[in-house]
């Protein structure tokens, strides 16, 4: 159960969660996630799409993740969620801390504009 | 419409188990009566308490044998999970799981999965003899879901 993740802009990157994120590689995850922290990577795309589950421990990490990134003024996104997390998310009420997509796409542009937003009204200041 | 399956090998117990959960979504299994989300709930259940037992049961040096009966009756599914581990004090380790999790200002990354087997499910038991740990007992964990009943989670992330 690999675990990819992808630069797609300086700050932002893309994690291909795939089958699972369980118990068996929430820890994968973490330290995947981590290694692009340290590298600069503050907006997370999580693609679900194709997941089959996403149990406690799961979520816990997410979650880690979403604490870790938040005094950097980074941000955690859902993106292309499968069923099973879509209930995942209803049954935890996620969907009120972690902003929805339905696709990467979707994610990439939304996150990428902001952030040329944000560039514009700096140079401006 | 009922499903029983037995797995011994726990390095695989949980890709077999979602394997299991597939063929039942293409042999629409449980279709009717439960819906999608009862269904998902379901899964997610059962997932939990086999990965409580494939990261905590002590199966000493016993072949381990987790067995999972599904029955789906009207719009509600009770499962039961039967394993010959030595089994574990389910009332302790749900307080301790409670404590950490809710009673606490940093919630760890880990630990929550009794507290969410409690909050999405119905008339969850732990069967275990006495005194523990048993050496030849079987311990069983039975809940049901009903399609009736939209649970929600309510655990500090």
């Amino acid at each position: 159960m690999s675990i990819t993740i992808q630069n797609v802009a300086a700050d932002t990157a893309v994690v291909c969660i795939g089958k699972a994120l369980d118990f068996r590689n929430a820890a994968e995850f973490k330290q995947a996630c981590q290694s692009r922290i340290d590298g600069g990577t503050r907006s997370f795309v999580l693609d679900f799409s194709g997941t089959g589950i996403l149990d406690s421990t799961g979520l816990g990490a997410v979650f880690s993740l979403y604490r870790q990134l938040t005094p950097l003024g980074g941000q955690v996104v859902f993106a292309a969620v499968s069923r099973p997390v879509q209930v995942v998310v209803q049954l935890t009420r996620t969907y009120k801390v972690f902003r929805q997509y339905p696709s990467v796409e979707a994610a990439q542009q939304q996150l990428l504009s902001r952030s040329t937003s944000n560039g514009s009204r700096a140079g401006a200041a | 419409m009922s499903q029983q399956i037995q797995f011994q090998d726990l390095g695989t117990v949980v890709e077999d188990l979602h394997g299991l959960f597939e063929c039942w979504e293409d042999d629409e299994a449980f279709l009717p009566p439960l819906d999608t989300f009862t269904r998902e709930v379901m899964k997610l259940a059962i997932h939990e308490w086999v990965a409580n037992l494939v990261q905590h049961a002590d199966f000493s040096d016993r072949t381990p044998l987790i067995q999972l009966v599904v029955q789906a009756n009207g719009k509600s599914v009770r499962c039961k999970i039967e394993d010959n581990s030595r089994g574990f004090d389910f009332d302790l380790q749900l307080a301790r799981q409670h404590d950490k999790v809710v009673e606490t200002t940093v919630p760890p990354d880990r630990g929550r999965g009794l507290l969410m087997m409690i909050a999405c499910t119905e008339n969850l038991r732990y069967h275990q003899p006495s005194p523990l740990p048993s050496a030849d007992g079987h311990h069983r964990l039975e809940f049901s879901i009903s399609a009736s009943k939209k649970p929600w989670i309510d655990i500090p992330f």
